[in-house]
């Protein structure tokens, strides 16, 4: 009787301390998912920011002036051509100077 | 080790006891057995009540599981809510147009602010454009401990304020709408209030389709991005091109509309002058509203689309010869050509040449019933609401007579917004089947769609128009050769509307619009471009007709957004149909 009550008690004893381990386990384990909750709740709000920061940059009014300094103007007939007709400069009204160009004859 | 005490001192206690008096004994028994009784009493009673606990609160668990949870938790956090966390908006290709970035807001606990002057005369330093009496006004208040000075602070200003180093004011991060593209758009988007809740356009839609959360400090929205038919690179476009057409015909506002035929999808919306979706009280002023969809006009010659359309459905074809060498007399009214032909015109010559007395026949010939029905058919008459609010209801006639059905043929005497009567044109060009125009990307497949086809003009009928629109502009004789753009094979109709003022209509105040699709063969875009009251130039020799104006302007704006929208302009097809 005596033996069984001292090994239920080493038994409780045991017990309480891997219930006190694993309890202070769950609760680092917690500070770190909070902690990581909070790192990417973070990255989240930048990547946020930096998603708007990329869209203010590609504005198309941005890219647009830098285009046009590029001398780069919107696709035109002329650039194309087929394969009976492999000289598209001799068809139309050769090098697109500017976005009038592109317009064409009806676009003024 | 009590109970065994217990037992010694009742064994001592026997040892010692004197012998009872008789009787005593059965009296104890008896009072012995009415406490055991009274004790299960107690007992019994205590564990029922337990019982009854434990049935009442698994009864109030049933309760809360059956009825509605997502009520229950939304009547707890909108009263406590602070903001509203909301989704991304993106174009059709996936561009941010508006989106949720944390950024600190000031407030201040007027209880600590030692100096009242002081601290509202530094802010002032820092945030020049706050109004220093009304902080003063707030934070001279000691009983309140929470007062908000300013909400939405850029970071640099934020660091600013925190180097005064002022007891009393204090940060919150909170959720502000950032609109990364400007004011591009902003009639569409709408705008959010200073809770971050939508009150106009499409970031209202987001409210009422319940894709806003309440959230109780900074939290962003998880939920997945409201995705628009609108291509950011087509709008900016078109925005430029208006804008440049608005400073060269020195009209007052100009507004365009590019929707995909075949389904609806509205690619781009401009009214200028435009509104910037941050400042929110632009949307309320006259000159800015939405042309598009918030105003009504009596829009002109491109009505004779839907007229010519109603005579071929009625049986007469392009050739059909109609009289038009007298003005037409018409109750005490007279209607006459602005240049008359001197001879009979055909249907298509009634088209290419705008006649007035010609679209007046052909529309009493069909009858004024037959004509509002056509109207109404082609949704031109009814109600119509997109995702970004609803539109201006059509002004119809007091009364449809025969002279309100001559004036209708050629587009006054009714008045509709722009975006209804891109809508209610769509079916002259697809093949005759009705789209709504929508600003939110749907995912129907190819076999829904055509399910969901309602056809409302033969497709015949609008093969022919399309014939007729193309001719328009690359014919010799008709009013938009200024629309062409080479190798787009785009089609179209001018329209010059007096506007009506005192006394009848101005001659010199015109909506010059130009209703165009592309590529004739094969449609796959509407566009309609209006000035809004444009003047003569030395470019149109002081004219202000659509031909001279809204058409160059479409010319040059198609020219800019067909590759945008994946057309490479071909070699030159003149006859794509068969005219």
């Amino acid at each position: 009787m005596k033996t069984a009550l001292m090994l239920s008690v080493l038994l409780m004893l045991t017990s309480a301390f891997a219930l006190y381990a694993v309890n202070h386990d769950t609760r680092k384990l917690e500070a770190g998912v909070a902690a990581q909750e909070k790192t990417i709740e973070k990255v989240q709000k930048d990547i946020a920011i930096l998603k708007a920061e990329r869209a203010h940059l590609a504005r198309p009014e941005r890219i647009g002036k830098e285009a046009r300094e590029l001398g780069l103007v919107p696709a035109n007939r002329n650039q194309f051509t087929g394969y009976a007709d492999p000289d598209p400069l001799k068809r139309g009204r050769g090098r697109i100077e500017s976005a009038e160009d592109a317009v064409g004859a009806g676009g003024s | 080790m009590s109970v065994r005490v217990t037992i010694q001192a009742g064994v001592d206690d026997e040892a010692f006891r004197t012998p009872p008096p008789p009787g005593e004994e059965q009296r104890r028994a008896a009072r012995l057995k009415s406490q055991q009784r009274a004790d299960r009493f107690r007992s019994l009673a205590a564990i029922g009540l337990m019982v009854l606990a434990f049935l009442a609160v698994s009864g109030q668990l049933i309760r809360l599981s059956m009825s509605g949870q997502e009520q229950e938790r939304l009547s707890v956090n909108a009263p406590m809510a602070t903001a509203f966390a909301r989704p991304d908006i993106v174009d059709r290709k996936g561009r941010l147009l508006a989106g949720d970035v944390v950024m600190p807001s000031l407030f201040a606990d007027p209880k600590i602010i030692l100096d009242v002057d002081e601290a509202a005369t530094k802010l002032a330093g820092v945030l020049p454009d706050i109004d220093v009496d009304r902080v003063r006004e707030a934070i001279s208040d000691r009983d309140k401990r929470f007062v908000w000075l300013r909400r939405g602070l850029s970071p640099a200003q934020a660091q600013k304020v925190h180097d005064l180093g002022l007891p009393g004011l204090s940060f919150r991060q909170e959720l502000r709408r950032a609109y990364p593209l400007g004011r591009l758009a902003g009639h569409v988007l709408g705008y959010v209030d200073i809770d971050n809740k939508g009150r106009a356009g499409i970031e209202h839609y987001l409210d009422r389709v319940k894709h806003v959360d309440a959230v109780h400090g900074a939290s962003l929205s998880g939920k997945a991005p409201l995705r628009l038919t609108l291509d950011v690179a087509v709008q900016f476009a078109v925005e430029d091109e208006l804008a440049t057409a608005l400073k060269r015909y020195k009209a007052k506002a100009a507004s365009a509309l590019v929707m995909d035929v075949r389904n609806g999808d509205i690619v781009a919306a401009v009214s200028l002058p435009g509104v910037d979706p941050v400042v929110s009280s632009q949307r309320f002023e006259r000159a800015r509203i939405d042309r598009l969809t918030q105003g009504t006009y009596e829009l002109g010659s491109i009505f004779k689309t839907m007229t010519v359309a109603l005579a071929l459905e009625q049986g007469h074809t392009l050739e059909t010869v109609v009289d038009v060498r007298k003005p037409l007399e018409v109750e005490s009214y007279t209607i006459k050509d602005l240049h008359p032909a001197g001879r009979p015109l055909s249907v298509a010559e009634i088209f290419l040449k705008s006649s007035n007395v010609g679209s007046g026949l052909l529309a009493l010939g069909a009858g004024q019933d037959a004509q509002e029905a056509f109207l109404e058919r082609l949704g031109l008459l009814g109600d119509l609401a997109t995702e970004a609010g609803s539109v201006a209801k059509p002004t119809r006639p007091a009364v449809w007579g025969e002279i309100e059905t001559v004036t209708v043929s050629y587009g006054h005497g009714l008045a509709v917004s722009p975006l209804q009567f891109v809508a209610a044109s769509a079916p002259l060009i697809n093949g005759g089947y009705l789209v709504k125009p929508r600003f939110v990307a749907q995912t129907h497949d190819g076999e829904q769609l055509s399910q969901e086809r309602k056809q409302v003009v033969s497709a015949e009928t609008s093969r022919q128009i399309r014939a007729i629109m193309r001719w328009n502009v690359a014919g010799k004789v008709g009013t938009g050769s200024r629309a062409d753009v080479p190798g787009l094979r785009l089609g179209g109709k001018t329209g010059t509307a007096e506007i009506a003022g005192v006394g009848g209509y101005q001659e010199e105040a015109v909506i010059s619009s130009f209703l165009s699709a592309f590529p004739m063969d094969a449609p796959s875009y509407v566009m309609l471009v209006s000035l809004f009251e444009p003047q003569g130039t030395k470019e149109t020799k002081g004219k202000i007709t659509a031909g001279l104006n809204a058409a160059p302007t479409t010319a040059r704006i198609a020219s800019r957004i067909a590759p945008l929208l994946g057309f490479i302009p071909g070699p030159a097809v003149e006859a794509v149909v068969d005219r």
